[in-house]
């Protein structure tokens, strides 16, 4: 009987941690995957959902691109939900309500990333999603950009910059810009000075270096600006 | 025998899953869309006739439609395409083709574009999208907003329409607006033709200016829109009265019809919820001579749920109140029409579907005047003041 407890208690444990593995496994991670006519080498997340939902056909820079989308998979689950805010049925009705009424077409739909990945590389303008551990050839991988504020990647735990006394005390102030890239899991992976005072960019990334951002699906690049106002 | 094809070869798809594919090709070096869909559907009621087929006796299945189009993008900013869309629903539609729609679209910018042609015309969540049987969890839209047998008053326009998504951030959603006018005209396969030609009279057209406009604003709140939507129409309604001693046309002019139409729409993961609310003001006559209004209040809230991933089971009520200078003793059931329904969908797979729906209705609206699926020519014995209909059906699109 004791035995028999023991047993149930084991099952119910491994069966309560079955949907979060299965959960775990589904999520995947995305990575955004381009033509090479592509110029662009970055996408933000308003473009990519801009182009999905076939409200506009060109990125920022200018570049022609023609979305690509999968029947189905984690890869395409994970992007419609964290990058279209929608799910497989609402985004095939989505398609459909612009097909028959006239006012968009429905997508290149393929069945599987090596498709995707296929179709992509030999077509111009083409971008499409694939699971982040495919290597996919003939084809640019587009880094995300979520710009500081629009909530692509919600910042946890910030760390206010060091402002240097020397220049401070010499009235030296300024707003440096950097790029953020952030890791799936939401560390800081890389921060790079776009512009600004260096030795204050210097002490704005030693910062950055220990914030802590939302995690998601993919690696993203933020663009960060912060002030260094020697009055305050 | 259209019908009889149409199932035939319905039940042929289903039954062997013959793939569906949409057909993607190449003309003057142009990819070529092509798509369609077509629905079966089968309707019983326990009294009246409903929807102008004989539906109280066994049933009927003169309930089908069917439409396709084709349509390609010019440049990245430029595309047309068009829409054959025909039907047959008891007395209306009677398998008469009609171009449902037709267009040249340019987006300037996603916040402004122009489209020209014939182009359905956005009244509420789904003036555009009624006929479009795969994208909705019931089988009949709520009648009291879009009543299937007078879908042609309101559903296109020839003329033009300015639209765009203006976004406003994450903090504060997007909007969506679409601004149209055009001409527009009522089938002479319709239910407003059915009506008066079902009154010993000769339909000839109803027809004149349509334009208004619709403001959509998806909130940040994640999945919740709202919006309002306004539509004016000046008709022309010309018949033909056979008298003993011989045909008399007769004209008349409404002064100025018009709907004032406010929704909302939230979608939590598998859960859909909606509701309308719509004033119409309709002018019948000619002004100063034998004019009359139809003034109705029509409101809905709907639900549906995904049980499962090819399951949705929904309900929705359905309120109609119509108000026009009717007798003080009228029958039970007039000027109302209140209609209680509980659905399910079962997606076969990415192509078919099959619904069965159950309709509870109080009430028959005014059937003289303003038809909402109920027609005295249908029902020579009198109306009773409740139905209650079991509808069947099945569609494919691809």
């Amino acid at each position: 009987m004791k035995n028999a407890t023991k047993y149930l208690k084991i099952f119910i444990a491994t069966a309560s941690l079955v949907p979060l593995m299965v959960g775990a496994a589904n999520a995947g991670n995305v990575k955004i995957i381009a033509n090479p006519s592509v110029k662009a080498d970055s996408i933000s997340s308003a473009e990519l959902r801009s182009v999905f939902l076939e409200e506009s056909s060109s990125l920022r820079d200018g570049s022609h691109v023609e979305p690509v989308v999968s029947k189905g998979g984690g890869a395409h689950s994970a992007f419609v939900r964290d990058y279209l805010g929608k799910t497989d049925s609402d985004l095939q009705n989505y398609y459909r309500t612009l097909v028959f009424t006239g006012k968009g077409a429905m997508p290149k739909t393929l069945s599987s990333d090596e498709e995707i990945a296929a179709y992509v590389a030999k077509t111009r303008g083409a971008i499409g999603y694939v699971s982040s551990e495919m290597s996919a050839e003939g084809v640019k991988t587009l880094a995300i950009l979520g710009m500081e504020n629009d909530g692509s990647r919600k910042l946890i735990t910030r760390v206010e910059p060091v402002y240097p006394s020397t220049l401070r005390t010499n009235h030296i102030g300024g707003t440096v810009r950097l790029k953020v890239t952030i890791a799936p899991n939401g560390g800081v992976e890389a921060v790079e000075l776009m512009g600004g005072n260096p030795v204050l960019g210097d002490a704005a990334a030693a910062a950055i270096r220990r914030w802590v951002y939302a995690p998601a699906p993919s690696k993203t690049v933020n663009e960060v600006t912060i002030p260094f106002d020697p009055n305050r | 025998m259209h019908r009889r094809m149409i199932g035939v070869m319905f039940v042929c798809l289903c039954v062997f899953q013959i793939p569906l594919l949409a057909q993607d090709f190449k003309l003057f070096d142009r990819n070529i869309q092509i798509h369609g869909f077509a629905t079966q559907g089968f309707v019983h009621t326990n009294d009246n006739n409903w929807l102008t087929m004989y539906t109280s006796n066994f049933g009927s299945g003169e309930f089908s439609d069917f439409g396709a189009n084709a349509s390609t993008q010019i440049t990245d900013k430029f595309r047309i395409g068009a829409q054959l869309y025909d039907r047959n629903l008891g007395g209306i539609g009677r398998w008469y083709p009609s171009l449902d729609w037709a267009f040249a679209q340019y987006k300037f910018k996603p916040w402004f574009g122009i489209r020209g042609g014939r182009v359905k015309t956005v009244v509420g969540l789904y003036n555009d999208t009624q006929d479009l049987d795969f994208l909705h969890p019931f089988a009949l839209l709520p009648q009291s907003m879009y009543s299937i047998d007078v879908r042609d008053s309101t559903i296109a326009h020839d003329g033009g329409d300015l639209f765009g998504d203006i976004r406003l951030g994450s903090k504060y959603g997007s909007l969506s607006y679409t601004a149209y006018a055009g001409h527009r005209s009522n089938s002479p396969h319709g239910g407003v033709a059915y009506l008066i030609n079902s009154d010993g009279l000769v339909f000839k057209s109803l027809a004149g200016l349509q334009y208004g406009g619709d403001l959509r604003w998806q909130t940040p709140l994640k999945g919740l829109l709202i919006g309002a939507s306004r539509l004016n129409q000046l008709n022309t309604n010309s018949y033909v009265y056979n008298s003993p001693g011989g045909p008399i046309p007769i004209n008349s002019s409404d002064n100025a019809d018009w709907i004032n139409q406010f929704y909302g729409e939230y979608t939590w993961k598998k859960l859909l919820v909606d509701a309308e609310f719509r004033r119409s003001w309709d002018d019948t006559g000619t002004p100063g001579v034998n004019e009359s209004q139809i003034n109705v209040h029509a409101w809905y809230v709907a639900g549906a749920y995904r049980i499962i991933k090819r399951m949705q089971v929904g309900s929705y009520y359905s309120s109609y109140w119509v108000s026009f200078p009717i007798p003080n003793l009228v029958p039970a059931g007039t000027g109302h029409d209140y209609d209680k329904v509980v659905t399910g969908r079962i997606d076969i797979n990415r192509y078919f579907n099959l619904k069965i729906e159950g309709h509870f209705i109080d009430g028959y609206g005014y059937p003289a005047v303003s038809p909402i699926g109920f027609y005295m020519i249908n029902n020579p014995q009198g109306l009773k003041p409740n139905t209650n209909a079991l509808v069947v059906k099945g569609g494919f699109n691809f």
